[in-house]
């Protein structure tokens, strides 16, 4: 009994030794909650799925109204992301709802959100929350008439074929999708002033959003390249949601031919376009992390408390980016640091060894004060670096100025001058007769 | 109608006389002056001299600052005040050692001649003291 309790609090203490989760050493993320509305998703989506477990994630599955749902514990979160596959969904089960999911989102994790054309008002209040807006009409879908994909089944241009990414290599990947994305379902809008949001996947200029049951009897509100297919938000603390509004652009499927092309594409590049785009979502790619900020006087080495203006010092920083699997030296030509007080008065660009060392020398200027080394890296796609380090600068001591001012020489000389006349008079006005 | 002329003509005539008049009166002032200076002690020329190049230095001074401008004043008021100190007892030492001054007929050369040290070192010591 006693060995056996041995062995239990043994294997138990070693429980958090093998869970490898999300945490800044390893920003991937591991635990995935896939709410569904029936399980018959987990087959009809099975290759989306199937791509995402074959590069480590463990999903899990459950209901959307299963009453033993919840995202954290105690405290603590069960889970590093969430995915929303339930557009039908009028209330979440156990203890989500949308003020948790927000705060889900708020405390650095990921979510993936796929309407489809009826969502429910749930859904569209979190994409709302977001910074997206549904089509507010909940029969509409996108259509268009030019660039629909040419199928046997749907006449009514619901299925359309859009090619129109957003040209990001670190959201989609470096290699071009070749076929266009299928998507059926609906379309949503973002608002201009918010910088947070980016349209990854925009309808054509043709398209349009209404009802296609009924007659238009007005102008549709959502046209043209207005509307968003997929968009991502990077929030500031650098979570990242997917929001779509075709929950079957995930579902298994084949070949794709745009309408008044001859093209016949055998795949369509929705695998491909959302492995990618998941990739970034779940912090695969574009995850910057900047250790290692130093400063120092030229020529020594140790960080100096404070520094005297006209002195000529050195600041550099190490910044690594995500592989999926390590940290790689990130490589690039326009990171800047700023020496700011209420505004900056030196701006220079770090230049790089190309293995991830940045680095800048400059002069401090002439104003004392107490100053922060800035770095706000904000680039698209990336995570947003923001590092400042305070240090104050000092006027000159006493005995710091110059001794002799090359401007007054011709003052030293004529007091000296004077001295010497005054000297040889003596000497002439005392030995002349 | 000649009357007239005839006035005029007499007005020209004044005027280029007395024009005349007034520069060689002009000349004739400065000649007795350049005279009137050779005959003094060689003495009180040599205090002159002094006095001149002290305030030859001074104007050196003054237009060295209009150009540059009066950065480090203090020195540049310390140069021209050593200058100008100078000057000013050069005149003091000139006026108690000539022997025509009736006022001062009763001191000692020596005397004045040591007052003209003893300042003298006194305005250098200040001077070295300002200059920065």
């Amino acid at each position: 009994m006693a060995k056996l309790l041995l062995y239990l609090t043994l294997a138990t203490s070693l429980i958090p030794l093998f869970s490898v989760a999300f945490s800044p050493e390893n920003p991937t993320d591991r635990r995935v909650l896939v709410l569904v509305d029936d399980f018959a998703i987990k087959s009809s989506h099975s290759l989306y799925f199937g791509s995402l477990t074959s590069r480590g994630f463990q999903l899990e599955f459950k209901l959307a109204d299963d009453p033993n749902i919840g995202l954290q514990r105690y405290g603590q979160y069960l889970y590093d992301a969430l995915v929303l596959f339930c557009p039908s969904v009028e209330r979440f089960g156990g203890s989500i709802d949308v003020a948790s999911i927000v705060d889900f989102v708020d405390s650095g994790h990921d979510l993936i959100v796929a309407a489809d054309s009826n969502a429910s008002d749930l859904i569209r209040e979190v994409a709302t929350e977001c910074g997206v807006d549904f089509d507010e009409d909940p029969a509409a879908m996108v259509i268009d008439h030019i660039n629909y994909a040419v199928s046997n089944f749907d006449g009514d241009h619901t299925l359309i074929a859009s090619d129109d990414f957003i040209k990001a290599d670190v959201i989609l990947g470096s290699k071009k999708i070749e076929a266009p994305v299928l998507f059926q379902g609906i379309g949503h809008s973002l608002n201009p002033a918010n910088s947070l949001v980016l349209k990854v996947l925009s309808a054509s200029s043709s398209a349009y959003s209404a009802n296609p049951k009924s007659k238009l009897s007005n102008p549709p509100s959502l046209t043209g390249s207005a509307i968003s297919l997929v968009s991502v938000v990077q929030a500031r603390n650098n979570a990242r949601i997917l929001i779509t509004g075709s929950l079957s652009m995930f579902s298994n499927r084949s070949g794709v031919q745009k309408a008044g092309s001859s093209i016949k594409h055998e795949k369509s590049g929705n695998e491909q376009f959302l492995t990618e785009i998941s990739k970034w979502v779940f912090h695969e790619r574009g995850h910057l992390k900047a250790v290692n900020v130093r400063h120092h006087k030229v020529g020594e080495s140790d960080e100096p408390a404070i520094y005297r203006i006209n002195d000529d010092l050195e600041y550099s920083v190490e910044i690594y980016e995500w592989s999926g699997t390590s940290w790689e030296p990130y490589v690039s030509d326009d990171v800047q640091v700023q020496f700011y007080m209420m505004s900056p008065y030196v701006l220079k660009t770090l230049s790089t060894d190309q293995k991830g060392h940045y680095s800048a020398e400059f002069k401090v200027p002439d104003v004392y004060g107490v100053f922060q080394f800035k770095v706000e890296y904000q680039r698209l796609g990336y995570t947003s670096l923001s590092l400042s380090k305070q240090i104050p600068v000092r006027p000159y001591r006493h005995n710091e100025y110059e001794r002799f001012l090359p401007a007054a020489y011709p003052y030293y000389g004529s007091a000296f001058s004077m001295m010497a006349g005054f000297f040889i008079f003596t000497i002439v006005h005392l030995y002349s007769k | 109608m000649y009357q007239r002329e005839r006035e005029r003509e007499r007005e020209r005539d004044y005027r280029e006389e007395m024009a005349r008049s007034t520069g060689k009166d002009a000349q004739a002032l400065f000649h007795s002056l350049r005279s009137a200076y050779a005959a003094t002690p060689t003495t009180l020329k040599i205090i002159d001299l002094y006095m001149g190049f002290a305030v030859f230095t001074a104007l050196i001074q003054v237009v060295y600052m209009a150009i540059v401008g009066s950065f480090p004043f203090n020195s540049f008021l310390s140069g021209v005040l050593s200058c100008v100190g100078t000057a000013i007892l050069a005149v003091c030492l000139r006026i108690q050692v000539n022997k025509d001054n009736k006022e001062f007929k009763d001191l000692p050369p020596e005397r004045a001649f040591a007052d003209f040290v003893l300042c003298n070192l006194v305005l250098h010591l200040v001077i070295m003291n300002f200059l920065g």
